[in-house]
C-alpha cells in the first residue's frame, strides 16, 4: 500500500463527533434565534458608511452653494456664483457675448478678486470701455461680511475705471431675473426702463449695451433730471451704491454741478 | 439567511471535512468547538450563490481554512497545548493511520494544508492555489517538499523501531 492511501485512510478515519455537530447546530439555532433573525451586524456597519456620504455631500454643498452672485454687465452680462470660500464656482452668460466672454475666461475654482481683475484686463473689456461703454458690477448676496468685503474689493480693482459701476444689493431679484434670461445688473436696468416704457421687452434689453440702455433711459426720463447724464453717472460712481434710484432723486447732484 | 434545512444538511456532508481541517491546524477539540461554530455561521449568514456542490466544498474548505487562521493569530488563543492531545479518536484508528498522522502534523502548518487538500481531498494544484490564494508555483514547490519531508519523516520513525 503506498502512502497515498494510506494518508487517505487515515484522514478517512477522522470523523467529526456528534457532539460536534449538535454543539453547531445549537449555536446556530440561539445565535439565529431560531433562523429568523436578519444578520445583526448589518445595520451598524453602514454607519460610518453613512457618516463619509453626509460628510462628502455637506463638504459639497457648503463648497457648492454660492452665497455671494457677481454679475457684470456691458454688453456681454456674465454672473459670477461666489462661495462661502471665496471662490468662483459657476461662470454663466446671459447672452451671446456674455457666453463668449464667460468660455474664454479660466476663472472657474479661482479667488474672485483674481477673477475681477482678470475680467478688468481681458482684451475684450478693455475695448468695450475704451469706446465708453459702462460696466456694471452688482454684488448681490446675503446681508452679511462676506458681500460687503466682495464689493470693497471690487471698488478697488475698478477705482480707475470711470464707466464703472459698482453697488450691492441683498435682494431676492436676481430669481426673476435668471427667469427672464438676464443677469441681474441688465435686469435691474430693465426694470428701471420698464417703469419708463411698458412695451420694453427682455429680448430687446438682452442685447443691448448697459451704455445703451442708460442712454434710453436718460432719454425718457422727465426733462428736468435728464441734464447732465453723463457726469451725473460719473459723480455716482464715487458714492457707488445705486445709481439707477440715485438718478430719480437726485443723489449726488452737489458734485455733478461742480463739474 | 439561510434555512434550517439547509444548514443541516451542510453541517451533515461537510462536518467532517471541517473536523479534518481542524485538526491540521489546531491543537485542542476547545478551539474545534469554536472553529465549527464560527465556519457554519459564516455559512448561515453568507448570501453566496454556489453553482455546484464542487463549488460549496471548496468555499467551505477555504472559510475554514481562513477560520483556522484568524483564530490561530488571535491574542487568546493559548499555545501551550502539547502534541499528544492533537488526535482525539484513539479508539477508531489503528496504530499505523495514527503514527502516519502525527507524522503529518509534526510537519509545519503549510505542508499539512498541502498534504490533505491534495493528497486527501484530492485537489490540483491549481486548484489548491485558488483555495489558499496562492501562487501556483508556490504550491507546485510546496507539494514536493511537503512530500519530501514527509518521506524523512516516515523512513526515520521506521529506523526509529
Amino acid at each position: 500500500m503506498n502512502m497515498n492511501d494510506k494518508l487517505k485512510e487515515a484522514f478517512d478515519g477522522i470523523k467529526a463527533e456528534e457532539a460536534l455537530k449538535e454543539s453547531a447546530k445549537n449555536f446556530l439555532l440561539q445565535k439565529t434565534k431560531g433562523y429568523t433573525k436578519v444578520r445583526p451586524a448589518n445595520r451598524w456597519r453602514l454607519i460610518p458608511l453613512a457618516a463619509c456620504f453626509l460628510l462628502i455631500f455637506l463638504g459639497g454643498w457648503l463648497y457648492f452653494t454660492p452665497t455671494v452672485t457677481i454679475s457684470i454687465d456691458i454688453n456681454p452680462s456674465v454672473e459670477l456664483g461666489v462661495n462661502r470660500f471665496n471662490q468662483i464656482i459657476s461662470v454663466t452668460g446671459y447672452n451671446e457675448d456674455g457666453v463668449k466672454l464667460a468660455d474664454s475666461l479660466d476663472v472657474k475654482y479661482t479667488h474672485y478678486g483674481k477673477a475681477i481683475r482678470q475680467i478688468m484686463e481681458n482684451d475684450d473689456v478693455l475695448s468695450f470701455l475704451s469706446n465708453g461703454e459702462i460696466i456694471d458690477i452688482s454684488v448681490i448676496g446675503s446681508a452679511d461680511g462676506q458681500s460687503s468685503k466682495i464689493l470693497s474689493e471690487i471698488e478697488a480693482c475698478t477705482a480707475e475705471e470711470e464707466n464703472a459701476y459698482c453697488h450691492y444689493t441683498d435682494s431676492q431679484e436676481v430669481d426673476a431675473a435668471h427667469e427672464a434670461g438676464l443677469s441681474y445688473g441688465k435686469y435691474r436696468a430693465f426694470l428701471e426702463l420698464q417703469a419708463l416704457d411698458p412695451s420694453i421687452t427682455t429680448e430687446k434689453v438682452q442685447n443691448m449695451t448697459m451704455r445703451e440702455i442708460r442712454d434710453l433711459i436718460n432719454t425718457l426720463s422727465p426733462q428736468e433730471e435728464d441734464s447732465t447724464p453723463g457726469e451725473k453717472e460719473n459723480s455716482q460712481q464715487e458714492n457707488g451704491h445705486g445709481y439707477g434710484k440715485g438718478k430719480r432723486n437726485g443723489n449726488g447732484q452737489g458734485k455733478s454741478s461742480d463739474k | 439567511m439561510r434555512s434550517e434545512q439547509e444548514v443541516n444538511r451542510v453541517i451533515e456532508q461537510y462536518a467532517d471535512t471541517v473536523r479534518r481541517i481542524c485538526m491540521i491546524h489546531l491543537k485542542n477539540y476547545a478551539d474545534t468547538e469554536d472553529i465549527f461554530q464560527t465556519v457554519f455561521l459564516k455559512y448561515t449568514l453568507s448570501s453566496v450563490l454556489f453553482e455546484s456542490e464542487e463549488h460549496e466544498k471548496a468555499w467551505l474548505i477555504r472559510v475554514t481554512i481562513n477560520t483556522c487562521k484568524d483564530f490561530l493569530k488571535s491574542f487568546f488563543h493559548n499555545h501551550t497545548t502539547s502534541l499528544e492531545e492533537l488526535i482525539k479518536q484513539p479508539a477508531e484508528l489503528s496504530q499505523e493511520h495514527r503514527d502516519l498522522l502525527e507524522a503529518v502534523l509534526s510537519l509545519p502548518v503549510k505542508y499539512r494544508e498541502i498534504i490533505y487538500l491534495h493528497y486527501y481531498e484530492g485537489y490540483t494544484a491549481p486548484q489548491i492555489s485558488r483555495i489558499l490564494g496562492k501562487n501556483v508555483n508556490t504550491i507546485y514547490t510546496l507539494l514536493t517538499r511537503s512530500r519530501q519531508k514527509l518521506r524523512e519523516k516516515l523512513e526515520g520513525d521506521e529506523y526509529e523501531r
